[in-house]
């Protein structure tokens, strides 16, 4: 975001602001850096953690996916073999990678989608509040969000309990004719949510939702308080409605902040995990699986598979590149990352 | 844009710390074993000092927990040894054994599901301990019981009790409904209609198992038609779950939901969700064993036990009764253990005749050793056990089969499809098949 100027202050023409003050002679420099090499140094520490925690096991990710990989050869006992391409040919030879695909990118489709509209429509509420109201909103959305993954599938798991579930003695308490009017049917008792591929999404995408818009809307929020409030007001003058507005002087100023946003959604809600585990109560279900859950169940359930799980992995790792790739090139080239 | 720009980094960052998240796996180092033999023999017992890691399968129970209190007492008593004893229950036994093999803390004795012998062997998890069998009470386990214990001439397993199951019943329910004990499949079906019908729509009459143990109920149906799972033809493994036999045994078995014996809101349950559910008064009917009714009792607060509770031999549809699953649990050395002559020494104790007696009758299994099996006909409690027992089968011995029953979970994959109307019950099968060959014969 300020790659300009750190491009001006770090390299080219340095002001050397020491080299003024003392003599020429003086050999600071002499055992010292040159300056090109200090934000070099500088971030030499970061990158070795990044290194060792991020690059070093993506790198083993990736030479595994091409290996033949189970117990015997992690305790030692046995050499890993070379497969080539073997592991990548099983897994898309498998029809559950492909149900799995499906499963990952509508499912990050429609929650990354959800996720959005429904933070910012939240955010845009919060600064309309009086300053306690939005308080108390904010702690209120914001524990939402702070509730651990597994904790979000079991609540929602209870919730969504086929006999002794809220959701299905909430709908049996509807009057019978509305009921009957939207969902065609007025009898929820022991209403199976949990069974099926298509409603398993349907709990998980209101789980997901619940927990990663209040993130989104206090960004927005945050985003909001930064606009001038003499915009606002000019606009009003003009006469202008409340929707032109938004999105005439909102959505335009907020736009870099809904792009880093819109990143962020794709990454956590192409990763979900553990929320669906326990939601499908173990991968036993297959149809149900995403690319998470497909490559635990094959790298770990026992006989474990890493080679095969690693394979999945490293697909689902492209993929997510490639989405948020072109996106940022979009972002790029219309330069809103500022 | 101050805030905008606080907010976007400390997004920017999470993402990061995100990413960050990786998994360590630690490397064990088992060179620091030491050797047992060499303890001076003058200082008292052979292993003073020393601490053995023993796994035992399944929830801890009081019955179980005082087995195992007076077992350890007398291998302390003997050995010097300390006994460290964990439980670990039955569905996450594969996961921990996963675990434990990659590097992991592991056990030194290990109690493990006859079934799994196979597969943990051909993960070189385990170590042969063929001369223990060959002396003492041990020479005398029938070699028929070794079947899956023993691999290319070596024994990876010693029995400690078997297990064959029968339909575990609310005695109580049916003395108040007025059920006499079933003899046919179609009394156990109207039975369980009457249960649903007095006790609640949500009580499962004959409880659906679609779980990681499914195979175990579905293989009492299919094998009493006759059919079987897989049959090896020269060295590969020849699927034979469309055949009409096992085909019959399976509409048997998804009947249990379509026709509404068992809710379809629990087609994954495994033994020990429908357990938990039978203690609470939501069950009325399940195949299982002798040693679930400890958990039962401590899990409705002592409220159902004694004469609360009894079996019936499952029938089978076809009449008789129907074959069970030769279950049986085995304890053995695990590979990885410090202190291997120890742990043998361990299995050895609790593998003799007085100590393998004790773990079948006080868990509720069927002794190994001939003698006490033949005394069990007599019980009117254990008779059921004892005529399945008779009639018992065993899963594919293949070191896969762990894989298609478990992991990738394939019939009840196949039964959930059919259940839910996505696929015909031979459209279902034939893929199954496909699935099964392919994964036995990797």
């Amino acid at each position: 975001m300020t790659n300009t100027s750190t491009v001006a202050r770090g390299g080219g023409a340095s002001p050397a602001p020491g080299r003024r003050r003392h003599a020429p002679q003086r050999p600071a420099k002499a055992r010292g850096l040159s300056p090109r090499a200090v934000p070099y140094v500088l971030l030499a520490p970061g990158l070795l953690v990044i290194a060792g925690l991020l690059l070093y096991p993506l790198g083993q990710m990736i030479v595994i996916s091409f290996q033949k990989v189970g117990i015997p050869q992690i305790n030692g006992k046995k050499p890993a073999t070379w497969e080539g391409w073997d592991n990548y040919t099983r897994v898309l030879d498998n029809e559950i990678f492909w149900s799995s695909l499906r499963n990952t990118l509508v499912f990050a489709a429609v929650t990354v989608a959800l996720t959005l509209v429904l933070g910012t429509a939240v955010g845009t509420l919060l600064n309309r509040l009086s300053k306690k109201m939005s308080t108390f909103v904010v702690i209120g959305i914001m524990s939402a969000w702070a509730v651990p993954p597994v904790a979000q599938g079991v609540i929602w798991r209870w919730l969504f309990d086929a006999d002794a579930g809220m959701i299905n003695w909430a709908l049996n308490l509807l009057p019978d004719g509305l009921s009957e009017l939207l969902f065609g049917r007025s009898d929820w008792t022991g209403e199976p949510w949990l069974n099926d591929a298509f409603t398993i999404y349907l709990v998980l995408i209101v789980c997901v939702l619940w927990s990663s818009f209040p993130f989104v809307a206090v960004s927005v929020l945050a985003g909001l308080k930064g606009i001038p409030a003499e915009l606002y007001e000019a606009a009003r003058v003009d006469g202008a409605t409340p929707w032109r507005i938004f999105r005439k002087i909102t959505f335009p100023l907020l736009k870099p902040v809904f792009s880093v946003l819109t990143i962020l959604s794709i990454i956590w809600d192409f990763k979900v995990f553990s929320q669906l585990y326990v939601l499908m109560g173990g991968p036993t279900n297959r149809e149900a699986f995403n690319l998470s859950i497909f490559s635990f169940a094959e790298a770990f359930r026992s006989p474990p598979k890493m080679g095969v799980g690693a394979a999945i992995a490293v697909i689902l790792t492209l993929i997510l590149l490639v989405v948020t790739a072109v996106y940022i090139r979009q972002i790029v080239k219309t330069e809103d990352l500022r | 844009m101050k805030f905008a720009r606080i907010a976007t980094t400390t997004a920017a960052t999470a993402a990061l710390a995100l990413g960050l998240a990786a998994c360590s796996g630690s490397d064990s180092s088992d060179g620091a074993a030491t050797s047992g033999a060499s303890a001076p023999a003058a200082s008292g017992p052979k292993y003073a000092g020393q601490t053995l890691t023993v796994w035992r399968l399944g929830d801890s129970n009081p019955a179980a927990q005082k087995y195992m209190d007076e077992l350890n007492a007398a291998f302390e008593k003997e050995s010097g040894a300390k006994v460290n004893l964990e439980w670990i229950p039955w569905p996450q036994v594969n996961d921990k054994f996963t675990a434990a093999a990659a590097g992991g803390a592991g056990p030194d004795v290990t109690e493990i599901g006859n079934d799994q012998v196979p597969l943990w062997q051909s993960q070189e998890a385990l170590s042969p301990i063929t001369p223990l069998l060959q002396a003492g009470d041990q020479a005398e386990i029938p070699k028929n019981l070794l079947g899956l214990e023993t691999i290319d001439g070596e024994v990876y397993a010693v029995p400690w009790g078997a297990g064959s199951r029968a339909v575990l019943y609310r005695k109580d329910w049916f003395k108040d409904l007025g059920i006499e004990v079933p003899k046919t499949w179609d009394e156990v079906v109207a039975a369980a209609k009457k249960i649903q019908e007095k006790k609640g729509k949500d009580v499962d009459g004959f409880a659906f198992n679609g779980g990681s143990d499914a195979n175990h109920l579905l293989a009492a149906f299919a094998w009493s038609e006759g059919g079987e799972y897989a049959v090896k033809e020269g060295d590969k493994w020849v699927g034979k779950v469309t055949d009409p036999a096992f085909k019959a045994g399976f509409a048997t078995y998804t009947g249990l939901v379509t026709d509404g014996l068992s809710g379809k809101s629990r087609l994954t349950q495994n033994t020990v969700d429908i357990r938990k559910r039978f203690a609470n008064d939501k069950v009325g009917m399940y195949l299982t064993a002798g040693w679930d009714l400890p958990g039962i009792e401590e899990d409705s607060k002592g409220k159902l036990k004694g004469d609360k509770l009894a079996f019936f031999p499952l029938p089978a549809k076809s009449g008789g009764e129907a074959p069970s699953f030769f279950g049986g649990n085995d304890i053995t050395v695990w590979g990885g253990a410090k202190n291997k002559e120890m742990a043998a020494d361990y299995v050895k104790l609790a593998t003799n005749k007085e100590w393998a007696g004790r773990y079948a009758s006080e868990g509720g299994l069927l002794p190994i050793y001939p003698e006490a099996l033949a005394k069990l006909k007599d019980d009117p409690a254990q008779a059921p056990f004892a005529a399945a027992f008779a009639k018992a089968k065993a899963f594919p011995a293949d070191p896969n089969w762990t894989e298609a029953n478990e992991t990738k979970a394939v019939l009840q994959n196949a039964a959930r499809s059919v259940i839910e109307g996505k696929a015909t019950a031979d459209e279902a099968l034939a893929k199954a098949n496909g699935e099964i060959e392919e994964i036995l014969n990797q």
